[in-house]
């Protein structure tokens, strides 16, 4: 038997050191300001939560591409999206955090902005051409930009343009519309709104109370809402449900019990008329039939309120604790080129307009009769996590589900949600 | 855990008592016990008192944490979802503990007898023991889709109204979570129960059968008694197994559908990565510590009095 200069002894001792040095990291809770570890040299790490395959291989080539350019250096770190919002945290306040990290615009990363964890990337912003006053818009906390963005998409009802010419329903613009065309289909013996909100994708049904509640109350009123100004036990929320119960008897009965990605299938067999949904329905789609997907925007209910959107904007920020301050720029500015989006874009499923205007987008007919969309938007919304935060999510999940099987219990729903969400915002 | 858990129930007691020899102790034995004792204290201890600090504060995991007293205690008892995710628990303890106890009972007495295939039948009911609950939630997932398994079979056998979506409906949803936590925990206690009957002594029985005992009688007499260091054994696992099933319902439903599958670890997940409030979901899974601890120390101090008796 051979010895090795490794025994056992060593080993435990090791363990011991490891351990002692855990301890020695301090208190749990601390949070200190000064930056520790990491060095200056090497290249800028990318935590990237898009973990989809073509996502990931999209980003992949993105890195590559700015690698290639011989200036900074960048490498790619991918996790698992459900670990990687659990463990955002955690990657900001260590203090040897990664430098930049996949996040989508919104309440969410303007709090982080607030405790000073990222970094101000104004001076990237002032290079930057062309990108929209709405985008630098929400990407701005207290006068600095914190974020880039890099690609935004829109929601709306999708739904099989062969399946409504059978069926004889075109469009419809208004509520009334909107009903008539679902009596229409229902009618056909198809169930006409699908749905997908199960326990793993609940979050789904919170698209209809986002635009129900833009259509009904504005787009003003719903932020401040998310923020915490209103209570969900207002009259105007009331209102939001009234009109919700008019199309509840339309929905899929079983749209509690199925997985977005179940009710998309369903959709695309023709068992359901129309989803309300985002474009990254695209995603899961066959090839072969994207091309009979159509969409139209969610039905005007009050012509007096300004029209909005939902258009959820994904990009990046970096940490303010980064040591290559300077390359971490240089990777975020080229994000905002023209040429790093066409070549994300042309490696995903395309389902996502550029954040640069100049960037081709995918260029099908439904890609651009959403960009219209959004263009001629009076406000956008991004989603209602990204309005409020991932915190408030749950508790619009429990209420919007019981509201869908209940919709009867609504006074005590309503309730229930608003003293859920009243602890959210206190913490 | 579980693995020294059921040590003392495969092995015999010693015969001989514990060996005193003096001796002064070597360097090399003492850095052995302090050396995993001091990884110990920094890996479990440590933090665990870390969790019970921080369940006096409140803390999202990125502010400093905001002391608070026993503010998160207080809220524990006007939080209608801690309530309900509490019964759920025990009602879970009582299901879970109970059926899984009986079945693998039952099964251990059914399957005793080297008879033609019993190994088949053993090995198949111990194999959802070696899958990883994810896994088996997985395929329970599937069988429990509206369009799923049992409710074609229902369908088939035309008992359409009793058709459910399972795992949505809220009165449905914990007990469906339940039946795929069983069906893995039955083999496991089985296998214990097996270790146990296997160890009783044949000619008590044979003894008993010449004395007229009725199988019952029997059941009761000598085979129950002769359990008891294997009940202590699976009372102890079930009551560890049921207070951290998470993985279970986590991947059927989350908890949902509006929380009438909460149990108190996944409330306690939810509240500390959904909601970010780490220093509630710290004060209940302190609540989760002194439920497991109490029930487990409890009954382990009365068994070991009674073994010493």
């Amino acid at each position: 038997m051979t010895t090795t200069g490794f025994t056992r002894r060593s080993f435990l001792a090791g363990l011991g050191a490891v351990g002692a040095a855990t301890a020695l990291g301090g208190c749990v809770t601390s949070t200190g300001s000064s930056a520790g570890g990491g060095s200056a040299t090497g290249p800028v790490t990318v935590q990237s939560n898009l973990s989809a395959p073509s996502a990931k291989q999209a980003m992949q080539a993105l890195i590559d591409a700015f690698n290639k350019k011989g200036g900074s250096q960048a490498s790619l770190n991918t996790v698992a999206s459900e670990t990687f919002r659990t463990q955002l945290p955690s990657y900001l306040t260590s203090s040897n955090p990664p430098d930049v990290m996949t996040w989508y615009a919104g309440s969410v990363a303007r709090s982080y902005a607030d405790k000073g964890l990222l970094l101000d990337v104004s001076d990237v912003w002032s290079g930057v051409t062309g990108y929209s006053d709405a985008l630098k818009q929400i990407s701005t906390d207290s006068g600095k930009q914190i974020f880039i963005p890099t690609s935004y998409y829109f929601w709306g009802l999708f739904y099989r343009k062969s399946n409504f010419a059978k069926w004889g329903v075109s469009e419809p613009t208004t509520w009334a519309e909107f009903l008539q065309a679902c009596e229409t289909i229902k009618s056909k013996g198809v169930t006409p709104i699908g749905l997908g909100a199960d326990n793993s994708t609940p979050w789904v049904a919170s698209g209809w109370f986002d635009y129900l509640n833009i259509r009904v109350n504005g787009a003003t009123y719903h932020r401040e809402l998310l923020a915490g100004k209103h209570s969900f036990a207002d009259p105007q929320v009331h209102k939001v449900f009234d009109q919700w119960k008019t199309a509840l008897p339309h929905f899929d009965p079983k749209g509690t019990a199925l997985s977005f990605q179940d009710a998309t299938t369903n959709l695309l067999q023709g068992r359901t008329g129309m989803m309300l949904i985002g474009t990254f329905l695209l995603d899961t789609t066959p090839k072969e039939d994207v091309d009979d997907i159509g969409f139209f925007r969610f039905p005007v209910i009050d012509p007096s309120v300004p029209l909005a959107e939902e258009a959820p904007t994904d990009g990046f920020f970096a940490s303010s604790r980064t040591k290559r301050t300077q390359q971490t720029k240089d990777f975020l500015k080229y994000l905002t080129t023209v040429e790093a989006q066409e070549a994300y874009l042309k490696s995903s499923s395309g389902s996502s307009l550029p954040a640069n205007p100049a960037a081709k987008d995918a260029g099908t007919a439904l890609i651009t009769k959403g960009k219209e969309m959004l263009n001629k938007a009076a406000d956008l919304t991004q989603f209602f996590n990204r309005d409020s935060s991932d915190a408030l999510q749950p508790t619009a999940d429990a209420a919007l589900i019981k509201f869908i099987q209940h919709p009867e219990q609504i006074d005590s729903i309503l309730t229930d949600w608003q003293s859920a969400a009243k602890k959210i915002w206190a913490s | 855990m579980t693995a020294t858990l059921t040590a003392p129930a495969a092995a015999p007691p010693s015969p001989a008592g514990p060996r005193r020899r003096r001796r002064t102790l070597s360097p090399t034995l003492l850095a052995f016990v302090l050396v995993p004792l001091l990884v110990e204290t920094f890996w479990v201890f440590w933090p665990a008192i870390q969790g019970v600090y921080l369940s006096f504060t409140s803390w999202d995991g990125v502010s400093p944490a905001v002391i608070v007293g026993f503010g998160n205690y207080a809220e524990l008892f006007s939080d209608p979802t801690f309530g309900k995710a509490f019964l759920d628990t025990v009602l879970w303890l009582v299901l879970f503990g109970g059926l899984s106890a009986l079945g693998g009972l039952g099964m251990a007495m059914l399957l005793l007898k080297d008879r033609r295939g019993v190994g088949f039948y053993r090995a198949a009911l111990f194999t959802p023991v070696v899958f990883s609950l994810v896994a088996t939630a997985l395929i329970w997932q599937a069988i429990y889709q509206p369009d799923g398994l049992v409710n074609t079979v229902l369908g088939t056998l035309g008992l359409d109204s009793w058709q459910h979506s399972w795992l949505a409906d809220a009165n449905t949803a914990l007990y469906a979570v339940i039946v795929p936590a069983l069906w893995r925990q039955i083999g496991y206690v089985m296998v214990l129960y097996l270790a146990g009957l296997k160890g009783i002594d044949p000619t008590l029985y044979e003894a008993a059968t010449v004395d007229g005992a009725s199988r019952w009688q029997q059941f009761t007499k000598i085979t129950l008694p002769q359990l008891s260091s294997v009940n202590s054994v699976v009372l102890s696992v079930i009551i560890i197994d049921s207070l951290r099933s998470f993985d279970v319902v986590w991947a059927l439903t989350r908890g949902g559908p509006y929380h009438s599958s909460e149990l108190l670890s996944t409330y306690m997940y939810s509240t500390a990565f959904q909601s970010l409030r780490l220093g509630y979901a710290s004060a209940i899974a302190v609540v989760i510590f002194v439920l497991a601890f109490g029930v487990i120390l409890t009954y382990l101090v009365r068994a070991f009095r009674d073994a010493d008796a």
